[in-house]
């Protein structure tokens, strides 16, 4: 997952907490063998090596291609899981860089999950193209493992994989949980906000770690696909509240995507949202 | 070594050790540390190793292990 | 018709609603089985060693440890040292005829010329085993016991310890105590010579006992993200049969300054050792440096500073290179001498073995590092080349009875000639290269 994850189990009782704990890790370590696009035996592999060939996918993975489906057409093409050739161009180290025209451009070439074909449980993309399901993988995983600690356990649990995650109830007593949102211009200080969640999930997305600098100008790593820039003029932080993770994880995508309407676009989805500029 | 300069030696080293702790090290800070190459001792086999030539070959004694074994090279 | 803006927004958020309802409730997969975590873990070593011209070692190790669920674990570890060639005596070099007594009892050498420095050869082989037990008691302390043996020609050697580490709350300082007990024997080739008497001596056959107690102490402590210090003290007393019973001490005729005749060293029966050792880890942005210094110290005379430096540094996804530099300086102990005067009475120890002389060690050397790809194994290779001589003017032989002043130039000639072959204070210097490799794989 490439981050610090944890679960926090409400109880006073080791065993229950110590099984919590190994059936999270265990679902996070599935899904990460599964989809990570680092491994070489793993169907994303798979599928982006086929050349051009048709992949035909098992329940699971057709479920998540599905979903990126859904978010690709209601954010009109914003959110693509084929866009992740574009990090090719960027580096994202923190220092200042000037972008190679052409080498985002020969990416370019190859994204667009209009030229992919997904029908039927199988994917067909053009040589060349990759799916990353990084943009969603990890809220997936936080949703999976709560969803297995709450068959291994009653005690309130809340699983946290690098900031995405999701609780199942409050604490002991009826107490919220308290959440931190850290603040992206010191991302080793305190927290910048304290949120109680009772229930629920909350994602975050931002720059506050990757980044570079254009001309002396901030830009963050959420790349859109259809200029093949990082987004411009969005907020450094935004933070989701939903039902589950995946669609607040989702929710602080697309509006980041929206750049400067980023808060016009929560406020319109009337959910619970917080931006750091 | 008088046994004073030996307590004033063990005394430094120990403040040496607990005195730059003074930052909180959270757990979501462990991340580095959790790499199998952040140990004191991060390749055992190389210690061993050098513990045996370094022992038959210099006049000092390892001190790293207590349980060390013997042999007739020092 | 014209959609309104709050209906296309309650649109977006439905169907992102149901889309994620949808992939939630699919059936989780049936958990396929997740590897289980490993049970056993397996080192393999192989320690080539060689000196310019003389000794040579190749010793393969291995160990073997079952773990199990909470922790605890158990390892077994064998060693096999195969030694060969030729170590100096501790006699001077002199163009008389010299003939020494080797370890294995076979072979003798003769060495005519004043340039050689007088060697005995000798071949042994060693087997160690080893066993440890880790336990762990609850989650912030844990106990290792451990046991072990090693048998050679003319040394057999047992012995146990046990170590105790507690991890106080908050779990950023370690603390670790620990104590062993070894009960060895020594019985020389060809019998135990008596201490500081000629060499043609009549030797005693038999075991000679010799036992060390060891204690330690030890404190770790995670200062920061990137920082980890440690620090150990420890000390061992030895008593018993400490002497090196084919080591030999030359007997100089102050007249003429040349090696006439020799005795046997001798050295005290007790000894007792300290050591401090200060660790550092710190990781930079991408390497990680590691910094040791050790001071030590006994009662024999000898101190000792060891500075050990290592830098890892990560190529690409799987592999590392770690250069090592290691610089060590150590002060003689009380009763070393180069050579004694031929007459006077013979002082109460004394012992001509380079090892307890004014003696600086550098070593340069690198490590390469990679996990093999297909299995979880890491495959380490290091070379290393080590540079170990003797500094200080090569003094009186004997500096209370020769009275000082000139005569001894003879006998520095014939020290300085007998290594290096030049005149520069430096003596005895010997290059060693040695190469490590090691595997290790859990499974």
């Amino acid at each position: 997952m490439a981050s610090p994850c944890e679960v926090l189990v409400d109880t006073d009782d080791d065993a229950e907490a110590f099984a919590a704990v190994a059936s999270a890790r265990e679902e996070a370590s599935r899904i990460e063998r599964k989809f990570s696009r680092y491994r070489t035996d793993n169907i994303v592999h798979a599928i982006n090596h086929a050349e051009g060939r048709p992949v035909a996918v098992d329940e699971e993975t057709a479920g998540l291609l599905d979903y990126a489906a859904t978010c690709h057409e209601i954010s009109e093409g914003r959110f693509d899981i084929t866009s992740g050739v574009l990090r090719r161009a960027w580096t994202f180290d923190g220092r200042e860089h000037a972008p190679d025209v052409g080498v985002i451009a020969a990416a370019l070439a190859l994204v667009g999950w209009s030229r992919a074909t997904w029908r039927e449980r199988t994917l067909t993309l053009p040589a060349g193209m990759e799916v990353d399901l990084g943009g969603i993988g990890k809220e997936y995983a936080v949703d999976r493992a709560a969803t297995r600690v709450a068959e291994v356990t009653d005690a309130a649990c809340l699983v946290n994989f690098g900031g995405d995650l999701r609780a199942s109830g409050p604490r002991r007593g009826g107490r919220p949980w308290l959440v931190g949102v850290e603040d992206p211009a010191a991302p080793g200080a305190g927290p910048e906000r304290r949120l109680e969640l009772a229930r629920g999930a909350l994602a975050t997305s931002g720059d506050a770690r990757r980044f570079l600098f254009v001309n002396g100008r901030r830009l963050g790593h959420i790349l859109d696909p259809r200029t093949g820039w990082p987004v411009a003029g969005a907020p450094r932080s935004v933070t989701v509240m939903a039902c589950s993770c995946i669609e607040a994880g989702t929710l602080a995508t697309l509006a980041i995507l929206r750049g400067p309407l980023a808060a016009s676009f929560l406020e319109e989805q009337g959910v619970q949202h917080w931006l750091i500029d | 070594m008088t046994s004073r300069r030996r307590t004033w030696l063990a005394a430094l080293i120990l403040a040496s050790i607990v005195f730059p702790g003074c930052a909180t090290v959270h757990p979501w800070d462990r991340d580095l540390l959790a790499k199998k190459s952040m140990r004191l001792v991060p390749l055992p086999h190389e210690l061993a190793a050098d513990d045996h030539i370094y022992f038959s070959k210099e006049g000092s004694a390892g001190g790293m292990d207590a349980a060390g074994g013997g042999c007739g090279c020092n | 018709m014209q959609l309104s803006a709050a209906s296309t927004a309650a649109n977006v958020r439905q169907r992102l609603g149901a889309a994620a309802c949808l992939l939630l409730a699919g059936s989780l997969p049936a958990a396929a089985q997740a590897p289980a975590p490993p049970a056993w873990q397996l080192e393999a070593t192989g320690l080539l060693y060689g000196e310019q011209a003389r000794a040579r070692v190749v010793e393969p190790m291995g160990r073997v440890t079952r773990l199990y669920a909470n922790g605890r674990a158990l390892s077994l570890g064998l060693a096999v040292d195969a030694v060969t060639g030729a170590s100096p005596t501790g006699a001077l070099p002199s163009s008389q005829v010299q003939t020494t007594t080797g370890a294995s009892g076979r072979t003798t050498t003769t060495t005519t010329s004043s340039s050689i420095l007088p060697t005995h050869t000798f071949e042994d082989l060693r087997t160690a085993v080893d066993l440890g037990w880790v336990e762990p008691l609850g989650t912030m302390l844990s106990v290792t016991t451990s046991a072990h043996y090693s048998r050679e020609q003319d040394y057999a050697s047992l012995g146990g310890g046990l170590k105790s580490s507690v991890e106080l709350p908050g779990r950023r300082i370690t603390l670790t105590l620990g104590g062993g007990y070894n009960r060895d024997r020594v019985f020389p080739s060809g019998g135990t010579p008596m201490g500081l008497a000629p060499d043609s001596d009549p030797r005693t056959p038999g075991d000679n006992p010799k036992e060390v107690t060891t204690g330690l102490v030890g404190l770790s402590h995670v200062v920061s993200r990137r920082w980890l210090l440690g620090v150990t003290a420890s000390e061992s007393r030895e008593q018993g049969y400490l002497t090196d019973p084919y080591k030999v001490v030359s007997l100089v005729d102050p007249a003429t300054q040349l090696p006439v005749a020799q005795v046997t060293e001798k050295r005290p029966a007790t000894r007792t050792r300290d050591d401090v050792l200060g660790s550092s880890v710190y990781h930079l942005d991408h390497d990680i440096l590691y910094v040791n210094y050790r001071y030590y110290w006994d009662d024999w005379g000898v101190r000792s500073h060891t500075l050990d430096l290592k830098l890892r540094h990560v190529l690409g996804v799987a592999s590392w290179v770690q250069p090592h530099v290691r610089v060590y300086g150590q002060a003689p102990a009380w009763f070393f001498v180069y050579g004694l005067t031929h007459g006077p009475p013979l002082p109460e120890f004394a012992s001509a073995d380079e090892r307890l002389g004014p003696l600086r060690t550098t070593t340069f050397g690198g490590t390469y590092g990679f996990h093999v790809p297909g299995s979880r194994g890491e495959f380490t290779l290091r070379a290393e080349l080590l540079y170990q001589w003797l500094v200080g003017h090569p003094p009186q032989p004997d500096e209370a009875a020769s009275g000082g002043g000139g005569g001894d130039d003879n006998l520095r000639r014939a020290i300085a000639a007998g290594d290096n072959g030049t005149d520069d204070g430096r003596h005895l210097g010997t290059r060693i290269g040695t190469l490590l490799i090691g595997y290790a794989v859990p499974f």
